[in-house]
């Protein structure tokens, strides 16, 4: 057995006080030290996002804290309501076959709950576009009577009092401080991780996968009769258009012209996103359309043209039988099934259960 | 050894000195204090009290306040100085938030100017906090944007629900702004201008420039025309007790 000298004794104590040194500096780190950053990828070929994530850094205890919010019942009056009650996964966070979706104390909303993906390339929110950043959105569904009917105070009361989240506000933000802005930022982080690109269409644009005959001849239709507001990659071009919608009598919905209060807004609503479209039936801001048929129908046969009719469709728009099977085969083809399921977007502790959770008329 | 410790040592020491040495930048400052006093009239506005409004109707108020912001002072050879960007929301239920505290450069003022509601920035850029926290409930959240100024109460000549009246008046946007600026000159009467006491009436939402009858017009919830039309009738409300 070699013997350790002096010398040599002492170069391995400094050794060791280094190490233990740098031990100690990494257990510090991780409980004081500052969030990690997650860097938000762009997918080949998309724009730069609208979303300014100087203002809000993506970090993993930021989208940590989004997604236990997003799920937490507690952000409505009776703490039935969360986020995810209408914004379900598995039908890409819309309010699954669900034309209008049901809030606090058997309300129902107004309209139809839509589908949540790539939120960072969005500029406005809501139907009409009334609310101007993605922060400022949750605030809407937390307040809204039919919703989930809380108020600010009260959520930010509730979240002050749980310890859970008074550690996790601090970890993603470097501070027990919880307010509104907080609040809203966190949020936002989770709900910016929800980019849906995976579709089998986005994998023919890669050169990955080939689309079957009728996809690819329902592609060309599409690029002939629909690309115009319904605009790739994002499958909307985010526009307020009136597509010959006669109002709902009870509704009384006037859509963009509620916010604008423009005339030549009146019954203009946001162009939907097709991505995810075979998941997010019924269709149409209030959800008068239960299938893909019943919207082409609409769009050939029994549009109600009016003065601020969208131009492009003054005319209707001319649909062959055979085209809109062809056309219904190329949509089917922007379903992202990979999504739907992202064990990363799933309630916190459920992520591996293979069903989808359970309906909320069980 | 040692040498070097204390060399460090010293070295530090005058380091913090000289840190604590050097001087403050900018101009001398000093403070002011505004002091808002709600009127209906000649008389002092107590919430949940009766008045008679200046076309005659019958007013309980109920809630009165609104937002100031990008305040400057105007110096004696007219020149405007901005001051560091701060919001405040004036609310007659909080006697606190009527007492305003600014620090303004040393100089003989000549007048007061400010924002009578929230610049359009602020309007676009998410969820802001203090003052400017949505929980004020000064901020709608179904089409983004702040409630500049917000008066609420009851009155017999209203037609609607509990015969309210409730007027929330906001819109940052183009034809719909209904941010105002308000300019204050001062008296000049070489009295000390560390406080100043500022009237607010109320009457001016009912008749300035037109007139708001709350029989015709007993709500105000959107930004549009209304709402612009009682914005330029209440920028008129504010003037300086001259005797302060």
């Amino acid at each position: 057995m070699p013997t350790i000298d002096m010398k040599e004794g002492k170069k391995i104590f400094i050794l060791l006080l280094i190490l233990a040194t740098g031990i100690s500096w990494m257990g510090i780190n991780n409980k004081y030290g500052k969030p990690k950053p997650v860097p938000f990828i762009v997918p080949k070929g998309w724009p730069q996002p609208v979303y300014d994530f100087s203002k809000n850094p993506l970090t993993e205890e930021g989208i940590a804290l989004g997604r236990k919010l997003f799920y937490d019942g507690r952000l409505s009056k009776d703490g039935n309501f969360s986020c995810g009650t209408c914004h379900q996964q598995f039908g890409a966070f819309d309010s699954y076959d669900h034309s209008l979706s049901h809030g606090y104390n058997n309300a129902l909303t107004t309209r139809n709950a839509p589908g949540l993906f790539n939120l960072a390339w969005q500029k406005e929110f809501m139907w009409d576009g009334g609310i101007n950043h993605l922060d400022l959105q949750p605030l809407a569904p937390i307040t809204n009577e039919n919703e989930m009917a809380e108020t600010l105070e009260n959520v930010i009361a509730k979240l002050k009092a749980d310890k859970e989240y008074r550690q996790m506000f601090k970890a993603a933000f470097g501070d027990e401080t919880i307010n509104t802005q907080r609040l809203g930022k966190a949020l936002s982080q989770f709900e910016l991780q929800l980019v849906s690109s995976n579709s089998k269409y986005d994998k023919v644009m890669r050169g990955e996968a080939g689309f079957i005959l009728p996809e690819q001849l329902g592609y060309d239709i599409f690029k002939k009769k629909c690309i115009s507001c319904h605009t790739e990659p994002f499958f909307t071009d985010f526009s307020y258009r009136n597509t010959g919608l006669p109002v709902d009598k009870v509704l009384r919905d006037l859509g963009r012209m509620k916010i604008t209060g423009k005339a030549e807004d009146s019954l203009k609503f946001k162009v939907p996103s097709l991505r995810n479209v075979g998941m997010t039936f019924p269709y149409g801001h209030d959800g008068r359309f239960f299938s893909l048929m019943s919207v082409f129908e609409h769009y050939r046969k029994n549009m109600v043209v009016g003065p601020v009719t969208d131009s492009l469709l003054r005319d209707k728009l001319a649909l062959s039988n055979f085209e809109i099977g062809q056309l219904t085969a190329f949509l089917h083809t922007l379903t992202d099934s990979a999504f739907l399921k992202d064990p990363r977007f799933v309630q916190p502790g459920y992520e591996n259960l293979s069903n989808p959770p359970a309906d909320i008329h069980q | 050894m040692k040498r070097p410790i204390i060399l460090m040592c010293m070295l530090t020491v005058f380091f913090a000195a000289g840190l604590l040495l050097i001087p403050q930048t900018g101009s001398s400052q000093k403070k002011l204090s505004l002091s808002f006093h709600h009127r209906v009239g000649n008389e002092t506005l107590v919430l949940d009290n009766s008045y008679t409004n200046i076309l005659g109707e019958n007013i309980v108020v109920r809630k009165f306040k609104y937002y100031l912001s990008n305040f400057s002072i105007t110096d004696q050879s007219g020149k405007n100085h901005l001051l560091p960007a701060d919001y405040f929301l004036v609310d007659e239920a909080d006697s606190a938030s009527k007492n305003i505290s600014l620090n303004v450069p040393t100089l003989e003022i000549k007048s007061i100017n400010f924002l009578l509601g929230v610049d359009s920035i602020r309007n676009v850029s998410g969820i802001q906090t203090g003052v400017l926290d949505p929980l004020q409930g000064m901020f709608w959240t179904w089409n983004s944007g702040y409630i500049m100024a917000k008066l609420e109460g009851t009155s017999d000549s209203s037609h609607i629900a509990g015969q309210a009246f409730t007027y929330h008046i906001g819109g940052f946007k183009g034809e719909t702004n209904t941010n105002r600026y308000i300019t204050l000159t001062l008296p000049q009467k070489n009295k000390p201008q560390n406080n100043i006491h500022i009237t607010a009436d109320i009457n001016h939402w009912f008749k300035s420039k037109s007139e708001i009858r709350i029989a015709q017009t007993p709500v105000c919830h959107t930004p549009g025309a209304l709402a612009v039309k009682i914005a330029n009738n209440y920028s008129t409300m504010f003037s300086v007790n001259a005797d302060h």
